[in-house]
């Protein structure tokens, strides 16, 4: 007989839904969109800086310099000018991010094997690509500077070559941006999906006074949440392997390790964000107010400050304890070590416990808000 | 026993009282009215005899069980139609029916017995299809009820069922509603249409959160007894009304639908002497004549009371 | 004119009168603001590197200091073991191991060539991409410093024999202080998201709720419903974005070299065109479920991912820089930046302008649009 009700509410829940196409639509489709867009958005190269040349030299040396900079793909040379000052009309015109002086007399020092200093001027303002952009043009011209030791003499071409760097990244050898950012945004676009939808259809029903006439019938609270949170977690799950086949198959992410310990483990993420959901119900009277706290006091924190785009460790220390008390911290940890590094519950098993205790917090907070009888 | 039986049930809400130490019983197969203003009380006393909201003192005896002990109990022996229907929108009537009976326990006999018998009485067969926002007011009406009946509870409460329904729907509703007492089911509902208030066999009147007066229909208006009730049908009724307050024997006057209803003091006045003296004002008047009171004029009279 | 103000009037009277919505949009985009403000930076500093030190001479450990002085990396872990590479990087305790084989001290004073690892940490590509660098600058300059015959850290002479070198500077961020760069990039995101989800449940909570009718009989058109509806939201959506500069301004030394009204003007463009997303969304969906999902597609990750807040967009491939155009906060961005940090002017950002005022018009079209087919 338990189960009859339970199951009831559940198949309720589905027809209402289906009923509702344009929400299944969106549901199923928002996510692969979503993926898609970042996926490709997801670069950290930086390339085609426009950068303007100011040669007051003239010289073979400095064309050969300047021509570094045509040939690689992280510059195009808008325009050589001749004095500084016209170069640096481009930056403030923002035509161009760097402006390169190569000052006169260039070329003879660097015939006579002496040194010379030539200037960068950067446009501060786009600091990211910027110091992106500043440290290729620092490895250019160090590059160029070592070309010129070896060509010199013998000892000058040992000294050069006496450390022999071997530069070597495991877990992602080509620095692929999107290797990294799409297992985040399979967490994210869970978090998305699961938390909002259970939110909003618990409040729709408080809103309509469904909810009323629920809680007037025999139905246990545990099966009315069971039942009203069952639906959007099976959505969730299969939102789980529709992404992960796109990135996968179309992305080329690699998943080098265990699918169904990957499954497992969103199935307990996915937990977490239907207790967010659940909490997030028993905390709001319209949808409205479903809504705009569970964007503003979660997901948008959320984003921030997981690790998703910008490092946890990179932030000062009483902000990192702040981010120990978010799920997708910890399943960001999950995902990336699942996909990209192939370990397994051996060297997740704490993220595995944090989240699996905070989904069980929350939820337990939220049960305990969700009464039948008001006091 | 009584079916209901509720001794000093008080609810505070923070400063507000929203009731205040009320007591009464109702016995099994009786329509019991709960009438009062908006805001009176009558929805928040529902709602913990339902076992939706815990009393702040006092206790409550539904079907037996103790409102505040066992809550779920409660809601085992009852059925429950609010305010606002509480169909849903998106599903079918047949839909609608399927679920609340699954919730309800009902196995797949007695579903589909209940079912035959809902849909009779609703008026819905060939109608198992629609969806239930496309039902108009009238026929969603009885298809909540229908669905909250669908368990056969003893007691049955009705929290403002006929809200924004046409008249003919409201008759028709009631009638379901008699219907339902004469098998034996406990009725207690409220409203805030009088007029549909005189079907029932007990009344209780809140005001303020108290109980100013219960008794049967006939009881209650007992009030009256010594106090004619006439109606005064004329196009200027506010101008009447005026002038009235003025004359001798006239204890009050208050406007109903376009007629005056005045309360005499006592039987000594006579209704020819009231058009005498409005017509002596310029007031013409189409006619006056005693007219028995109504529950109406008895809200009224209480709640001036105070 | 006038059914615009009283439109504007009630929709205000039923914002007031819920509380916690009012306050959310009034004062949680500054409190935001600081907390990111202050936790986020671009910076890649602290990099966690295991060292594993096989030669354990002199001129290896200094090799070692030479990483830790550099003030990029922060020493972590000796590694001891065969696994322990694993581990560390498995367990994110390192983001980089050192290897200095044996014999590196010996190889390089006979003028060999001594190979030198460095193994980084790749699932994340920025904080990787920095690493390398770094290391790769940190070698380079050690390099020439233990040729045969130059005494260890002689900075000065190992500098000398380097033919060319690079000077920077840096205009209007000399720093290149990160934040600099991210409070610009969190406004315009904390004010879209704001504004995008305060207008996008208004209208469909009045097509769930059944007041469509009375939307359909009030006697003003559409484009003045549409603008009374939102000139409430408007308002608080201002007030907020105000709070959010006065605290960047105040706490994170945001300079402000531009014109008050240069920026007023873009903001009330960029936040018109916001607004008009929104509502644009409302008009669309049937639920509010549904509106809050599409607005949220539309407006949280996409505002992050393609205003070139983050990510470059030059770059991105063609067809996503293309999208780009259709995200008001990729000139936002720039006019805001351009205003704070150069002072820019109206002219300067004509484009900028125009661009927003364009995306503004034409969303609020296709919102009338779409309301008035539903009204006739």
């Amino acid at each position: 007989m338990r189960g009859a009700r339970l199951g009831v509410l559940v198949w309720k829940e589905f027809l209402e839904l289906r009923l509702n196409p344009r929400l299944f639509g969106i549901v199923i489709v928002a996510p692969i969109l979503q993926l898609t867009l970042l996926g490709y958005a997801a670069t950290t190269d930086v390339r085609d800086v426009p950068i303007v040349v100011a040669d007051g030299d003239r010289t073979r040396p400095s064309r050969d310099l300047v021509y570094r900079f045509e040939a690689s793909r992280h510059f195009t040379v808008v325009a050589t000018v001749t004095t500084v000052g016209e170069a640096e009309a481009f930056l403030e015109q923002g035509r161009a991010w760097l402006a390169l002086g190569i000052p006169p007399g260039y070329g003879r020092d660097m015939a006579r094997g002496g040194s010379a200093v030539v200037q960068v001027a950067a446009d501060g303002t786009d600091a990211n690509s910027i110091t992106a952009a500043l440290g290729y043009a620092n490895a250019l011209v160090a590059g160029y500077a070592r070309e010129l030791v070896a060509s010199r003499s013998a000892s000058d071409a040992a000294a050069a070559g006496v450390m022999d760097p071997r530069i070597r990244v495991w877990f992602n050898p080509e620095l692929e941006s999107r290797v990294f950012m799409i297992p985040g945004v399979l967490a994210l676009v869970l978090l998305v999906v699961t938390a909002n939808l259970a939110a909003m259809a618990i409040v729709r029903e408080k809103e309509v006074g469904t909810l009323e006439q629920l809680n007037v019938t025999p139905l246990r609270r545990w099966e009315l949440i069971v039942g009203k949170l069952l639906p959007y977690g099976v959505i969730g799950m299969i939102d789980v392997l529709l992404v992960t086949a796109v990135a996968v198959f179309w992305f080329d992410v690699p998943l080098r390790g265990s699918f169904p310990l990957l499954f497992a483990l969103s199935l307990v993420y996915v937990l977490c964000t239907l207790a967010l959901g659940l909490f997030v119900s028993t905390i709001s009277s319209t949808q409205q107010q479903a809504m705009l706290t569970a964007v503003f006091f979660f997901l948008m924190p959320m984003i921030y400050l997981s690790g998703f785009v910008f490092p946890v460790e990179n932030m000062p220390q009483p902000i990192q304890w702040l981010t120990y008390a978010i799920p997708l911290r910890y399943f960001l940890v999950i995902l990336r070590g699942i996909f990209l590094k192939g370990v397994g519950l051996e060297v997740l098993w704490p993220q595995a416990t944090a989240l699996a205790a905070w989904g069980a917090v929350v939820f337990s907070l939220a049960v305990l808000r969700s009464t039948k009888t008001l006091k | 026993m009584a079916a209901i039986e509720v001794r000093r049930l008080t609810r505070r809400f923070g400063e507000f009282l929203a009731v205040d130490d009320v007591s009464f019983d109702v016995q099994k197969g009786e329509i019991f009215g709960f009438l009062g203003s908006n805001g009176a009380g009558k929805s928040t006393t529902i709602r913990m005899l339902c076992g939706l909201l815990r009393p702040t003192s006092g206790t409550a005896h539904v079907g037996g069980v103790d409102v505040a002990a066992d809550p779920e109990g409660v809601k085992r022996r009852i059925g429950y139609m609010s305010q606002r229907f509480s169909l849903y929108e998106l599903l079918t009537v047949d839909q609608n029916i399927a679920f609340f009976g699954g919730i309800y326990g009902l196995d797949r006999g007695r579903l589909a017995r209940r079912r035959e018998f809902v849909l009779d009485m609703a008026g819905l067969r060939g109608r198992e299809q629609t969806l239930a926002r496309d039902l108009s007011g009238g026929w969603r009406q009885r298809l909540a009820l229908g669905c909250a009946v669908l368990h056969e509870p003893p007691i049955l409460f009705l929290d403002e069922p006929t809200g924004g329904v046409d008249p003919l729907s409201r008759r028709q509703f009631w009638r379901l509603i008699d219907e339902l007492s004469a098998a034996g089911v406990t009725v207690l509902v409220t409203t805030h249409y009088l007029d549909e208030a005189e079907r029932c066999h007990r009344v209780a009147l809140i005001h303020a959160g108290r109980l100013a007066t219960i008794g049967r229909v006939a009881e209650v208006k007992q009030i009256f007894a010594d106090r004619p009730i006439l109606e005064i049908r004329t196009e200027r009724a506010v101008e009447a009304m005026q002038a009235l307050e003025s004359v001798a024997g006239v204890e009050k006057t208050s406007l109903f639908g376009t007629s005056v209803h005045a309360v005499l003091a006592s039987r000594a006045i006579r209704p020819e002497t009231v058009r005498e003296t409005l017509a002596a004002r310029g007031i013409p008047v189409a006619s006056v004549e005693t007219v028995p009171p109504s529950l109406e004029d008895v809200f009224l009279d209480v709640v001036e009371r105070g | 004119m006038r059914m615009l103000l009283a439109v504007a009037r009630k929709e205000l009277r039923q914002i007031v009168r819920d509380r916690r919505t009012v306050l959310i949009q009034a004062f949680v985009p500054a409190f935001f603001l600081v907390v990111f403000g202050y936790a986020l930076s671009f910076d890649i500093r602290h990099i966690a590197l295991a060292v594993e030190d096989r030669d354990g001479t002199p001129q290896s450990r200094a090799l070692v200091s030479a990483f830790v002085n550099s003030g990029y990396f922060d020493f972590a872990a000796a590694v001891r073991g065969p696994r322990w590479q694993d581990r560390l990087l498995d367990t994110n305790e390192a983001r980089a191991v050192l290897v200095i084989p044996e014999g590196f001290a010996r190889t390089a004073s006979t003028g060999g060539s001594a190979p030198v690892q460095v193994i980084v940490n790749g699932d994340n590509a920025n904080t990787a991409t920095a690493v390398i660098g770094y290391a790769t600058g940190i070698l380079h300059s050690a390099a020439l410093q233990f040729a045969p015959g130059s005494p260890m850290l002689d900075a000065r002479r190992g500098e000398a024999r380097v033919p060319l070198v690079m000077e920077p500077r840096v205009w209007y961020n000399p720093e290149l202080r990160s934040a600099l760069f991210l409070v610009p990039g969190l406004i315009a995101y904390i004010s879209m998201l704001m504004a995008v989800t305060s207008t996008a449940l208004s209208i469909v909570r009045e097509k769930e709720s059944g007041t469509m009718e009375q939307v359909r009989m009030a006697p003003v058109r559409t484009v003045p419903f549409l603008l009374g509806k939102t000139l409430p939201y408007f308002c608080i959506a201002l007030l907020s974005a105000g709070l959010v500069f006065l605290a960047s301004m105040a706490l994170f030394d945001l300079p402000m070299r531009g014109s008050w009204l240069t920026l007023a003007g873009v903001l009330s463009l960029y936040l018109a065109g916001a607004l008009a997303t929104g509502l644009l969304v409302s008009t669309v969906a049937d639920t509010q479920q549904v509106a809050f999902q599409i607005a949220l597609l539309v407006s949280l990750l996409p505002t992050l991912m393609l205003s070139g807040f983050i990510f470059p967009i030059a770059s991105m491939p063609a067809f996503l820089q293309a999208v780009t155009h259709i995200v008001p906060a990729r000139y936002f961005l720039v006019a805001l930046r351009a205003i704070v940090l150069k002072g820019s002017s109206v002219l300067q950002l004509l484009p900028q302008i125009g661009a927003l005022a364009v995306y503004a018009l034409v969303v609020l079209g296709l919102a009338s649009v779409r309301l008035s087919r539903e009204r006739a």
